[in-house]
């Protein structure tokens, strides 16, 4: 039995602020709203400057608390995704796939389910072990390796992951990461005691998502204008 | 899930019962077992009344006393998984028919919801802030969303009932 594989382009945004990258990912959620092709999954990839955002119960965090975390000079965004609040900065890979789960499994719990193994599957080629708690995300022992907020409108998603690669890790002392009390936050380059990169990380996060979404990946090159990806060619 | 069953249990009795009323209407006996094989929403038998009808998105709507009470259907509960916060909509919103009105949250997932029909919001279900786990305990009673206004009744004609609705999920599994 020969089934064809589900294609994903892969766009590297390469570091962006966070409210374009919204915008970006909007622009996709839009493109596949606006047609019935399956063939417009996306996986976008970025690194962004320092950011705390937060989900969609937002009466957890008041004006106050957003305006100590904007003097501390980071951005604040309030999002409509899945889950309380994170970290966002250089030295994090943040991964958001805009696909259609109607050619998956039309189910978020397998959608994130398969988002924590394919982030245990990199940290294993890594020779790190990570785990899944009921806490969601993906941790190494009682730390915090990777964040995982995501958004579904008409089995679109949108929003994603967040892996510590060689993040400055003291941005996350402001706050509690994802609302979880008692819990730390960890890194590639802090498990491994070596700096590990975004670049030297995306190969790895690349090859164990196709493993896991059983898909193809094509790299097509995206046309850059004024700071925005072309999408109609 | 009981209330899925006793719904599979309506939609096997459907085709049958119907053109049994019809026929046989003058027949009292009949119409005692059609009232004895349907559960109660369904017992004052007026055609608009209280059978539950889904849309493609999984949402269901129960039509009583010209308002429809909104939730989600027990195939969307599980795809969902555990649902920790059912962000709703304010008494008082205007929604059309497939308008976003909210999102539930699960497992790090925020899934937005879809009016099944056009009106205004007239009720929220309250307990959901304190418990939103009852939307997959109970989908199809305590779990309810909101409570709406009904503009267009031709609408509700149109959505599906059960018997199509288990139909589209398995066209959807395949």
């Amino acid at each position: 039995m020969t089934s064809r594989k589900v294609v994903v382009n892969v766009v590297n945004l390469g570091r962006i602020p966070y409210g374009r990258a919204l915008q970006v990912q909007q622009q996709y959620v839009r493109r596949h709203l606006d047609s019935s092709s399956l063939d417009l999954n996306t996986l976008l990839l970025c690194e962004h400057q320092p950011v705390y955002t937060i989900g969609i119960r937002q009466a957890l965090y008041s004006a106050e608390e957003e305006k100590r975390l904007k003097d501390l000079g980071a951005d604040f965004y309030r999002t409509n995704r899945g889950g309380l609040i994170t970290f966002h900065g250089p030295g994090q890979l943040v991964c958001y796939p805009i696909v259609n789960l109607g050619c998956f499994k039309k189910s978020v719990r397998w959608y994130v389910c398969e988002l924590e193994r394919t982030v245990i599957s990199l940290c294993r080629k890594f020779g790190i072990k990570a785990s899944t708690s009921p806490d969601t995300g993906v941790w190494v022992g009682e730390n915090k390796i990777c964040a995982i907020g995501i958004n579904c409108r008409m089995y679109i998603t949108s929003h994603g992951l967040a892996l510590n690669c060689n993040t400055d890790m003291r941005w996350f002392d402001n706050i509690v990461p994802c609302g979880i009390v008692g819990k730390g936050v960890t890194s590639l380059s802090q498990e491994l005691k070596r700096e590990v990169t975004v670049h030297e990380a995306i190969p790895t996060l690349l090859e164990s998502f196709a493993e896991q979404f059983n898909c193809s990946l094509s790299f097509e090159d995206v046309i850059i204008k004024n700071g925005r990806p072309v999408l109609d060619k | 899930m009981a209330m899925f069953v006793a719904l599979r249990c309506v939609s096997v009795n459907f085709p049958s019962a119907l053109p049994l009323i019809s026929r046989t209407a003058q027949v009292p006996t009949c119409r005692l077992l059609w009232k004895a094989c349907t559960p109660r929403t369904l017992s004052t038998a007026s055609r608009l009344t209280a059978a539950l009808k889904f849309t493609d998105k999984h949402e269901w709507v129960r039509v009583e006393g010209g308002i429809g009470t909104v939730g989600i259907s027990n195939f969307a509960q599980e795809a969902l998984g555990d649902v920790v916060y059912c962000g709703l909509p304010e008494v008082g919103t205007k929604l059309d028919q497939m308008e976003e009105f909210g999102a539930l949250e699960s497992v790090k997932a925020a899934s937005e919801l879809y009016s099944p029909l056009t009106g205004e919001v007239t009720e929220v279900n309250q307990e959901l802030a304190e418990n939103p786990g009852l939307v997959n305990k109970s989908c199809y009673e305590d779990g309810w969303l909101i409570k709406m206004t009904i503009d267009n009744p031709a609408e509700v004609d149109a959505l599906m009932d059960e018997v199509a609705y288990e139909k589209y999920i398995k066209s959807i599994e395949n």
